[in-house]
């Protein structure tokens, strides 16, 4: 590959996903409506997925304390009135309280259900079929509906019943914590709510497919998704080594039994995680570590001879010997320079001060007209025609109820002041979580 | 209007029924397949992102075709302490799942020319070269969407396609993205627990990195269906799996842009919600929550505990003080097996015995997961007869779909099995054909 060909292919690209035009091109899923009737963080990221890619979101909370995730902040620290834990997962949606104990609260919600294409739900198993707005019931009011109700363990089953679920809850009875961690030592969790965001992604997946059905049928459906069922299809060739030989899998610490050598090693300032499982960049790790000849060594030279047990043991113990000694930006220097893989374990400040992430867009920075200058992790995919976007962020409970009522069920202002009479209709408690910062003008609703 | 709901009786059912009835795993072969009118090439190597892209696409019907260079992708290779199975590797008998496997050479003229004549009857291409690398050999999406313009095309790369890194010639592996998502800094014991090798940023066992990348691969891929069914065009995805895995990575860059304040490890605790944690019991560790009050007020109830209430009143409390709640948990919980607290638990929840809701779990191995009949009454886990590599133990797709669920119909093909049935199909070729491009090894 020439230097002037990769020059002329990356100002192509940097033109092609350019960060400043996204505004300018069109939304993927542009027209399509999804209703969310979901707490903590299975279910509003299965819907804010979709929003990303510009499908309208509107969630609906319990007024007045609404979605739990307001309340599960970093140390129960609240940001202008807000939960920092509530955010990463409610973007670009329009937040609507409705009690729906009472009758009108349901018919209400019927009524924004008949005119949406997606709805998601994560209660506990047969919850809305008993309150009467499940799938059995949503699908008379509208046939093209596509149904995902996200839980922890199904719909049906022996676990389905009884058993609450949170995301901690489907990285244990999956064996993913069964495999994380070191031998010997205590389990650990995942840092983050892997289960339910994962879980998101593949709920998120199944709707995106039951549109595509129903773009050739009409048809809508019922997705019952358990994210301990996702966690279980990502612990790659665990089930399939079970199956063949009866052993089980354990912890194994940071490396890769199939990856030699792949590891996270500690250095002078931080820690680097290196991999360099083919061959050749295997001998680019040699020539950076000054010891080319451990790539002619029988023991290591190829990628099978370093899956050995004996032989992966004393070659990490060599590479952290080298790694100890160098820093992070050396390692990952190196690593560009002698072709192997190698990158930092990146901090927040890392991630939050990165040119690279920021230029992508997977920093997304944006000024919210309520809670003013923001900074996220940014959508993943980075579309060329139709880039995943964020416009603005979470909002408190009930806070886009006058315009969602007007604009989709035709509501006048009348009307909706007297549900709120009879609270059917509401908005946020004055508790931090729930209610808008301070300094609101009392005015702006966007 | 509805196959799928004929069979159901239209009469009040318990729900689980109901669902169970409409969603059986044991009819999934009667229904119809979502994305039958889809195909996929898949020319990744040594990527299990790509791969469970295109497992995903597959498991929903598309016809998803592998090339693999001659000798066979070196992810076949990519197995635990080199462990085979006639010829191929764990991970990937795994992910190749209703796929047809063909050989082609890329680093051959011939080769591209072929590649390129397959893309013009595809509605996905999937790559993980160096970014810049299928451009410059005449095969990239500038180059394949003249030929064939409702092309979706996506491309994995650990630093993405553009940006100021794009051009670091970095391959992409689980273990670097997992780094780059900051999730091991969040994840295990703090420094001065145990001994210093565990006391240290912790990767999750599995290649999590690598699905979560797959997974945004078949969401975005869908996100681009959609947007051609409006338009008519496909599109370019540049996707990375290090940054799939950061968008999970909860309130880390906020935290840091209002308070400068970066989230540490703390092993089994949690800094968002108390108790939310693991515990040792008599005979394993048990994961349990009750965070909120009144969750709390439930928990304490079912220790028989009512005297932790008032110490650790308030989330901020239990939150603060997690190190001594978790000694409380721990002195009621060493006293128990992990199946007694959960039917405890369950006592509690089912008979409404209190306020609140707590969630438990026994801290499962794998082999404890696979005894559990639930999963197997779901259809979670399939033993697959593979007409290729005989009975296979996989994870089955994670969904279940009234109209259209996913599947599995056989595991993997050998390398290059399915040569003739492809070539023949898509470009004409007939055997003469197919020895000659042999002879070059092109196939």
């Amino acid at each position: 590959m020439g230097d002037a060909s990769l020059k002329a292919y990356f100002d192509w690209t940097r033109e092609l996903f350019d960060r400043a035009k996204i505004f300018d091109k069109p939304e993927a899923l542009r027209g399509i409506r999804v209703l969310e009737l979901t707490t903590l963080v299975l279910g509003p990221t299965t819907a804010d997925f979709l929003g990303e890619f510009g499908a309208e979101v509107v969630k609906v909370e319990l007024p007045p304390g609404g979605d739990t995730m307001r309340y599960v902040t970093p140390e129960a620290t609240y940001w202008k009135n807000a939960s920092m834990g509530f955010f990463p997962e409610n973007h670009s949606k329009y937040h609507v309280g409705i009690d729906l104990h009472s009758d009108d609260g349901k018919s209400l919600f019927k009524q924004l259900a008949a005119k949406s294409d997606i709805m998601v739900e994560n209660f506990r198993a047969g919850t809305l079929d008993k309150w009467g707005i499940g799938y059995r019931q949503m699908r008379e009011v509208n046939p093209r509906l596509i149904y995902v109700a996200d839980s922890g363990f199904g719909q049906w089953g022996p676990f389905s019943q009884g058993r609450a679920s949170y995301d901690a809850v489907a990285q244990t009875v999956s064996g993913m914590i069964g495999i994380t961690g070191f031998p010997g030592r205590p389990p650990i969790l995942c840092g983050i709510f892997i289960g339910d965001w994962f879980g998101g992604l593949m709920a998120a997946t199944a709707a995106l497919v039951a549109l595509h059905h129903r773009n050739r049928t009409g048809e809508g459906q019922l997705i019952d998704f358990a994210q301990s069922e996702g966690l279980i299809r990502t612990l790659d060739w665990t089930w399939l080594r079970l199956g063949l030989t009866g052993r089980d899998r354990g912890p194994a610490g940071n490396r890769d039994a199939a990856l030699v050598p792949a590891e996270i090693f500690p250095c002078r300032d931080g820690y680097v995680a290196i991999c360099a499982a083919r061959d050749g960049e295997f001998q680019g790790l040699c020539a950076a570590m000054g010891e080319a000849a451990l790539a002619k060594d029988s023991k290591y030279a190829t990628l099978e001879a370093r899956q050995k047990p004996e032989n992966m043991k004393t070659l990490l113990e060599r590479i952290r010997g080298w790694a100890a000694k160098q820093a992070r930006q050396e390692i990952e220097a190196a690593a560009v320079k002698h072709g192997f893989a190698a990158a930092r374990v990146a901090t927040a400040k890392d991630k939050h001060d990165d040119d690279h992430l920021r230029a992508r867009g997977s920093v997304w920075e944006y000024e919210d007209p309520l809670y003013g200058k923001m900074m996220e992790q940014g959508p993943a995919p980075k579309l060329s025609e139709t880039p995943a976007r964020i416009k603005w962020a979470a909002k408190p409970v009930g806070w886009h109820n006058h315009d969602v009522f007007t604009r989709l069920l035709g509501l006048s202002p009348r009307e909706i002041k007297g549900l709120e009479e009879r609270k059917v209709v509401g908005h946020w408690a004055d508790r931090n979580g729930a209610r808008p910062p301070a300094e609101w003008d009392g005015g702006t609703r966007i | 209007m509805s196959d799928a709901h004929a069979h159901v009786h239209e009469a009040i059912i318990p729900w689980t029924q109901y669902a169970q009835e409409l969603c059986d795993p044991k009819r999934v072969h009667e229904k119809p397949e979502a994305l039958d009118d889809l195909r996929v090439l898949d020319c990744s190597s040594g990527n299990f992102a790509a791969l469970f892209t295109s497992s995903i696409l597959a498991e929903f019907g598309a016809e998803a075709i592998r090339i693999e260079p001659p000798a066979g992708d070196v992810a076949r290779l990519f197995t635990p302490e080199g462990l085979k199975h006639k010829d191929t590797g764990l991970g990937y008998l795994v992910e190749a799942r209703n796929k047809r496997h063909i050989t082609l050479d890329l680093h051959q003229e011939e080769g591209r020319l072929l590649l390129a004549r397959l893309a013009r009857h595809m509605d996905v291409v999937i790559e993980s070269e160096l970014p810049g690398q299928m451009d410059a050999w005449g095969i990239g999406y500038r180059q394949l969407s003249i030929l064939n313009p409702r092309l979706i095309y996506l491309a994995f790369s650990t630093n993405g396609q553009f940006g100021p890194r794009a051009a670091e010639r970095m391959p992409d592996y689980d273990v670097t993205s997992q780094a780059l998502s900051g999730v091991p800094y969040v994840s295990g014991e703090p420094e001065g627990q145990g001994p210093a090798e565990s006391a240290a940023p912790t990767k999750q066992g599995n290649w999590i990195a690598w699905y979560v990348g797959g997974g945004f691969g078949a969401l975005s891929v869908l996100a681009a269906l959609a947007w051609r069914w409006q338009s008519g065009r496909g599109q370019f995805i540049d996707l990375t799996p290090a940054e799939a895995e950061m968008r999970l990575s909860d309130a880390g860059v906020i935290w840091y842009h209002v308070a400068q304040r970066i989230q540490e490890r703390v092993g089994g605790l949690h800094i968002q919600v108390f108790p939310y944690t693991l515990i040792k019991t008599k005979d394993s560790y048990s994961f349990i929550a009750g965070f909120s009050d009144v969750n709390f007020q439930g928990l304490t109830n079912i220790m028989g505990h009512p005297e932790l209430r008032e110490p650790f009143a308030t989330t901020k409390d239990r939150i603060l003080k997690a190190r001594q709640l978790h000694q409380e948990l721990e002195k009621w919980s060493g006293e128990l097996s992990s199946q007694e607290i959960l039917e405890r638990v369950q006592d509690y929840m089912l008979n409404k015995r209190g306020p609140g809701t707590v969630a438990t779990a026994r801290l499962n191995r794998p082999q404890d997961t696979l005894a559990e009949s639930h999963w197997w009454d779901r259809g979670v886990f399939q033993k697959v007869d593979d007409p290729d590599y005989g009975e296979l133990l996989l994870q089955a797709p994670p969904w279940k779909m009234s109209a259209t669920p996913p599947r599995i119909k056989w595991a993997c093909r050998p390398v290059g099995a399915d040569n003739q049935f492809v070539y023949l199909r898509y470009l004409g070729l007939g055997g003469e054909d197919l020895k000659a491009l042999r002879a070059k090894r092109v196939i």
